[in-house]
């Protein structure tokens, strides 16, 4: 046990007790005063002096501390806000303009701000990255700056040390390699950061015998594509829509060109293991990655091209309608020559990549290649390994995880990160990073388009930045992060300039990006062969492990199999019933001399004989340790994306999956309505007569439209409500037993074969039904209805029937069958809205269309003598939606957009049979396949 | 038999106390299960219902089934006696009293549940309209609200009826009882009876206009039940057959513990020339009428379903029949169906064996027919995406246990401390002979 945790388990639990109180007891009982100057050395000097003053004086300072709580200033810098709304930049509720980097994406954030506390993220309007959409890891953020698990304080050989101590270290560092710089190594994720480029050239240039080195576990690809306007897509292992860099943006740019539903757009997935972009296809075509080359290759000859030679032959040279399929395919492309586009993934092999391109110049389209960049790992792991590291920097990485091979063998490993994870358990080292809410930095994300990362807080906990660090080494004369970071940016150093960028959030780099390495490595999937194939995939939410200690992330159900809390080797349903394999049936997947033990998951669309695994679950410490298996166990290398000659055994035993959506069959009800150029989508029935009294006729009517075709359930919405409305996480057990608290729920249908099937999404918030059924049914009036037609839940009166939901056909009601808030962390209290509710034990909640933003509406609207205005009231889900298919406000206006929305053809209410008269609406989703595709 | 032969053995019990080694062993049983019980209910407390199996979509399961069986059971007491008073079934003399007693134990256990299944119990007072500062009201639209007011006026006027109708036999008990304590104790209960003819004239008076008052409330707080799920609109509960078929089911499976009840008494008191063959004949019919009732309701259930041709109904009629909780409609079927056939002869309604097993078996048929009625229709509704199961905790079975323990608590002290058959009530009969 080490210092910080002996003293932690010597105070009382947090909660109850006030710290002063307790380090009050703690200095005056002697025993354990050692416990203290272990952990905190500079705090036992204090003088318990504990007179009247001394007393008095600790009671106020204490009270000041309590008030504080987990909460910080500004930062000392100046800092520039966004323009709100009217220009809008009211300190309390201030919104700043940010990037991050989620995995393998720059995106440029809108930081909320409420009492000086980052509350809420959403996408930057004008970032081209965003448009204003979210995707889930960037919501998660605010999570991640609150954890009340971050690591606090520097750790030396796991004990408590101070900066101090690590400043002297650094000092020494200086002097040890002053000479060369041989030994001296540093690893560091994908440099998205211009500031951190300048820093590892300074570095380099300092100490000539040093190596960079980047270890990117689950890829990047370093290159975006412009989906706008195209009408064929032709995805070749390519997900755009789900984890491909600038996919917020793809999914912007492909819903716009669908909502016109006048026009062909049609999409074709051709993928190994379903994706968020196959499950939003026209047409899904499973194929094994070593299948992929030669299909591409037939593509290539379809359009008119000279053959590329194709290594080995396609497994599916058998199958009598490829040859149809691909026919119809090259016609499709180039019967839209200039609108139409093939996009090959960042996992295929770099001749795969030479013959899409060549396609597509000829389609009109030069597109840059997406190929993953190299991770060259292994220039460190054969130093290592030859005992040449002396000293390894690592910057917020963590290879203890995702490289296998990695091992402590460098005379003294620093670590860099923001949890004492894998790695830093064993280094010499570890400092605490902060989160880039908490320092200056920049980011890049293509040629164009950079960013300043501005501290909207100043820092949560006792740690620094890579900046910092790297700062520490080169041994520079002064230290000022804000002065580092515009020494990068000569073109801002005019105030105003600096200004704007801050605000907008984005501007235009006109300096030549750091040079992309060029891919060496190629990685062939190999020949096919009856062995099965092994798919590496990260995950979209961990993506490489990383985000494995966000709990939101954590609990949000996989976009393609909706499992939350931990993953599962997906299999065909072919291959299941070959082997006799159901969803949680435990198997060992072997190759060569590599194994992990998993637990299946049969994954409709899923190609025959490919199984898949995701990397970025089972790590070993923190949240995620427990959830999940550790797929990096597989990897023979670094960087490795397939392979072949995997053997999978039954082990004979079951785990339970936290399956969120078990059932994705629609029984032929009637709940997603599809329509076709040939088949329209049912209309609505019109609304039948009820005994009880017509709608409220308040002065305003609030209704939600969730348009299903421009929906990709990407789940963006799901987790931004979470963030908005203080919704507690629950965990991998309650999970399992059917008790996740999302107010917005995203469902997912197939139709069709299993093999190939279409999938359908639909967003499922509260229907704010107009004769809400839950309302009838509560024996207390704690689900009422305002004469706006907001079914509203008050949580103080709410006695726990659960009748209400019983009684919804919808099931979005969520009931907190145990205490799930937790109340007794600070940093989590802090994070909260203030504006919502946090419930209790035994009480109801749901969806309540973001009431709290309505009444802020109200309240600016009265106060100017005026109607709230059309947009001016946004759902968080809303907000996050990258695709814009949710859309909300008033009813009472004919102009507004929710009633443009009613107004459609498509629209449609779920469940109208049962006259609840939901005021969400749903649009039909609308999809072009081609009339002369043949189903295998 | 003479009048004073029949006080001074009923009576003699009351007094002599003893119920021998089988009364402390069950007793220890009971109370047991009963600690076990208040064990459950503090952690219950302490950490919310969520330590029971209950999710989302079944957020009702054994709490709610516990509350509407022992409910139901508590239906043949009331009807026993009061119905069957205004009736002037003079056989019910020898079954009035335990049924009774019966009744009341039923319903305190049950009525622990509607509150304990709360999220919040301590709020349970707030489903009652008592003026407050704030206006609040209960919500008139609510089943659960009329719920309250029918099982609260059940349980008054059944107590009362208990209570008042051994006046008399209380007063015979203080009058034997030879200790001073027992006086006492008797003779508080008794209220001062003192045998007068004005005494027996208010007496019966009183008595018809509690059977008058308790014989529509039997009807209406089972029909009250029935709307706590035929007022949703889940398909499986949104049916108009639910009353009637609550108020037969609850009546059956009531029969069916008097039996096991009279039974039992009678083998440990050796009341055989009260309790009489005769007795059980009649209620194994009245067991086997409800039976016919409630097996009617399980068909129309299905035939209106395929009638009515609703997707959504005929779906939870299949998921009934052939989905996971299928053992529950079958069991159900084959024991409060099926096994009841058997006292359509004459000769199995006086096989005491047939009927324990018979009578058990309907108790756990109702049981495990309000399990199904209410879990079927929760776990598969409307929309396939929020579909989920059930699986009980340790903490269900802790709980339903825990309730048998308390009935059992409850109705081992009631033959221990009052006087099991209703002494005035048997005299009369006696003398009408």
């Amino acid at each position: 046990m080490n210092a910080t945790d002996a003293l932690r388990d010597a105070l009382p639990a947090p909660g109850t007790p006030r710290f002063w109180r307790a380090l009050e007891e703690l200095l005056d009982d002697a025993s354990k005063r050692p416990l203290l100057e272990n952990a905190w050395p500079g705090l036992a000097t204090i003088e318990p002096t504990l007179d009247r003053r001394g007393f008095l004086r600790l009671l106020g300072a204490s009270i000041a501390f309590a008030g504080l709580g987990a909460c910080s200033g500004p930062p000392p810098e100046r800092i520039v806000p966004e323009l709100g709304r009217g220009g809008d930049t009211a300190r309390h509720r201030a919104r700043y303009a940010t990037a991050i980097d989620t995995g393998n994406d720059v995106v440029g954030l809108l930081v909320a701000l409420r009492d000086g506390r980052p509350m809420h993220v959403d996408g930057n309007p004008k970032h081209p990255a965003t448009l204003g959409g979210s995707d889930p890891r960037m919501q998660a953020a605010v999570l991640d700056l609150w954890d009340p698990a971050r690591s606090s304080a520097p750790l030396r050989q796991g004990q408590p040390a101070s900066w101090a101590d690590f400043e002297a270290e650094a000092a020494d560092l200086r002097r040890r390699f002053a000479a060369s710089g041989d030994g001296l190594h540093v690893l560091s994720g994908a440099i998205r950061s211009p500031t951190l480029a300048r820093q590892r050239d300074a570095l380099l240039r300092r100490y000539p015998g040093a190596r960079w080195h980047v270890h990117e576990p689950a890829g990047g690809a370093n290159a975006t594509w412009d989906l706008a306007d195209l009408r064929i897509i032709v995805a070749f292992d390519a997900d755009p829509l789900g984890t491909a860099p600038g996919h917020v943006r793809h999914a912007r740019d492909f819903a716009a060109a669908r909502a016109d539903t006048e026009q062909t757009t049609r999409l074709y997935a051709i993928e190994p293991t379903p994706s968020l972009t196959g499950r939003n296809a026209d047409h899904v075509w499973p194929v094994a990655v070593s299948d992929m080359p030669f299909l591409i290759g037939m593509l290539a000859e379809a359009c008119g091209l000279p053959s590329p030679a194709v290594a080995g032959v396609g497994g599916v040279i058998g199958d009598r309608h490829v040859a149809d399929r691909i026919g119809l395919i090259a016609k499709d492309l180039l019967d839209h020559r200039g609108q139409a586009q093939v996009l090959a993934g960042p996992y295929l092999p770099l001749s795969a990549h030479a013959t899409v391109h060549a396609i597509n110049r000829h389609l009109g389209r030069d597109t840059a290649p997406t190929h993953a960049p190299p991770s060259d790992t292994a220039d460190l792991l054969a130093q290592l390994t030859a005992r040449r590291v002396d000293t390894l920097l690592i910057l917020e990485s963590n290879p203890a995880y995702t490289l296998p091979e990695f091992g402590f063998l460098a005379r003294n490993t620093i670590h860099l990160g923001r949890y004492v994870d894998e790695t830093a358990r064993q280094a010499q080292w570890h400092l605490p990073a902060l989160h880039p809410f908490e320092y200056w930095s920049d980011l890049r994300r293509d040629e164009d388009v950079a960013s300043i990362v501005q501290p909207v807080i100043a820092p949560l906990v006792d740690g620094r930045s890579a900046h910092e660090v790297l700062a520490l080494l080169l041994g520079g004369v002064t230290d000022d992060p804000l002065r580092r970071i515009r020494d990068t940016w000569p073109t801002l150093a005019d105030d105003d300039a600096w200004t704007e960028a801050l605000r907008d959030g984005a501007f235009h780099a006109d300096t030549p990006a750091d040079p992309a390495a060029p891919p060496t490595e190629d990685d062939p999937p190999g020949p096919a062969d009856e062995t099965l194939e092994l798919v590496f995939r990260p995950d979209p939410h961990l993506w490489d492990g990383r985000h494995a200690d966000n709990a939101w992330l954590q609990e949000l159900p996989h976009p393609v199999t909706t499992q939350a809390w931990g993953n599962a080797a997906w299999i065909s349903p072919a291959l299941a019933n070959a082997r006799g394999l159901r969803d949680g049936d435990r198997v060992r997947l072997d190759l060569g001399d590599r194994h992990v033990e998993a637990p299946v998951l049969v994954v409709p669309g899923q190609a025959e004989r490919s199984v898949t695994v995701t990397l970025g679950h089972g790590r070993r410490t923190g949240l995620g340790a427990g959830h999940g298996y550790d797929a990096y166990a597989l990897r023979a290398r670094d960087g490795q994306w397939h392979a072949r000659g995997l053997t999978l055994t039954p082990l004979g035993e079951r785990t339970e999956l936290a399956l969120i959506q078990a059932h994705q069959d629609m029984q032929r009800r009637d709940i997603i309505r599809v329509g076709t150029p040939g088949h329209p989508p049912q209309p609505a029935r019109g609304t039948p007569p009820s005994f009880y009294p017509d709608a409220p006729s308040g002065e305003y009517r609030w209704s939600m439209s969730i348009d299903l075709d421009a929906c990709i359930g990407c789940n963006a919405c799901t987790i931004a409500c979470q963030s908005e409305n203080n919704i507690p996480v629950v965990g991998e057990g309650q999970v399992k037993l059917g008790r996740r608290m999302h107010w917005i729920r995203v469902d997912r249908y197939h139709e069709g074969s299993p093999t190939a099937p279409a999938t359908y999404h639909q967003p499922v918030p509260c229907m704010h039904c107009e004769h809400a059924p839950c309302e009838v049914v509560c024996p207390v009036e704690a689900t009422v209805h305002d004469g706006e037609g907001l079914n509203l839940q008050v949580y103080n009166r709410c006695i726990g029937t659960r009748f209400c939901s019983n009684n919804c056909p919808y099931k979005v009601r969520r009931f907190n069958f145990l205490a799930y808030a937790d109340f007794a962390r600070e940093s989590l209290d802090a994070m909260r809205n203030p504006e919502v509710s946090v419930r209790a034990k035994g009480v109801m909640e749901k969806c309540t269309y973001c009431v709290q933003r309505i009444q802020q509406a109200h309240a600016s609207a009265d106060r100017e003598g005026r109607r709230i205005a059309d947009g001016e009231v946004t759902t968080a889900c809303q907000d996050a939606c990258p695709t814009r298919a949710i859309v909300f406000g008033d009813l009472c206006t004919p102009s507004s957009s929710v009633s443009k929305a009613h107004a459609s053809p498509r629209k449609y209410a779920l469940l109208e049979e049962l006259n609840t008269r939901p005021r969400t609406i749903y649009l039909a989703a609308w999809r072009h396949p081609h009339p002369d595709w043949s189903e295998a | 038999m003479s009048a004073a032969a029949i006080t001074d053995e009923i009576a003699g019990i009351a007094l002599r106390r003893h119920g021998g080694r089988g009364w402390w062993i069950l007793f220890a049983m009971s109370l047991a299960l009963t600690v076990m019980l208040a064990g459950g209910i503090v952690v219950l407390l302490v950490r919310g219902v969520g330590i029971w199996g209950i999710d989302m979509p079944v957020a009702w399961s054994f709490a709610i089934t516990n509350y509407v069986w022992w409910i139901g059971i508590g239906m043949a007491g009331t009807f026993i006696s009061a119905a069957l008073h205004l009736t002037r079934q003079g056989w019910r003399s020898a079954l009035s009293r335990h049924a009774e007693a019966m009744t009341l134990c039923a319903l305190a256990v049950s009525g622990l549940f509607p509150v304990l299944h709360l999220g919040r119990p301590w709020f349970a007072y707030w489903i009652m309209p008592y003026p407050d500062k704030m206006g609040l009201w209960p919500q008139w639209r609510s089943a659960l609200t009329w719920d309250f007011f029918a099982i609260g006026t059940y349980v008054v006027v059944s107590a009362l009826y208990f209570y008042v109708g051994q006046l008399p036999d209380l007063a015979a008990v203080r009058d034997r009882a030879t200790t001073r304590g027992r006086q006492v104790f008797y003779a508080l209960l008794a209220l001062g009876w003192r045998g007068e003819a004005a005494d027996w004239r208010r007496h019966a008076t009183l008595t018809r206009l509690l059977a008058a008052l308790a014989v529509p409330l039997v009807f209406s707080v089972h029909s009250m039940v029935a709307l706590d799920f035929s007022e949703g609109l889940l398909p499986g509960w949104h049916s108009t057959i639910f009353p009637p078929f609550f108020v037969a089911g609850a009546l059956f499976s009531g029969i069916a513990m008097v039996i096991l009840l009279s039974l039992a008494m009678r083998r440990a008191y050796g009341l055989g020339r009260y309790i009489t063959d005769v007795h059980l004949d009649k209620l194994a019919k009245l067991m086997l009428a409800a039976g016919c009732v409630v097996t009617y309701g399980y068909a129309a259930e299905v035939f209106t379903a395929y009638y009515g041709g609703d997707p959504f109904e005929t779906a939870v009629i299949a998921h009934r029949l052939h989905g996971a909780y299928a053992w529950t409609f079958w069991s159900t079927v084959a024991l409060n169906s099926v096994a009841i056939q058997a006292l359509w002869w004459p000769a199995a309604r006086r096989n005491r064996l047939v009927l324990v097993l018979v009578s058990a078996g309907v108790l756990a048929g109702m049981w495990l027919e309000r399990f199904m009625l209410i879990v079927t229709s929760l776990y598969r509704d409307y929309l396939p995406s929020s579909w989920g199961m059930f699986y009980p905790t340790l903490w269900d079975i802790v709980f339903l246990l825990g309730s048998i323990g308390l009935f059992g608590l409850l109705f081992l002290l009631f033959v221990r401390w009052l006087p099991v058959l209703a002494i005035a009530e048997l005299r009369r009969t006696e003398a009408l002979r």
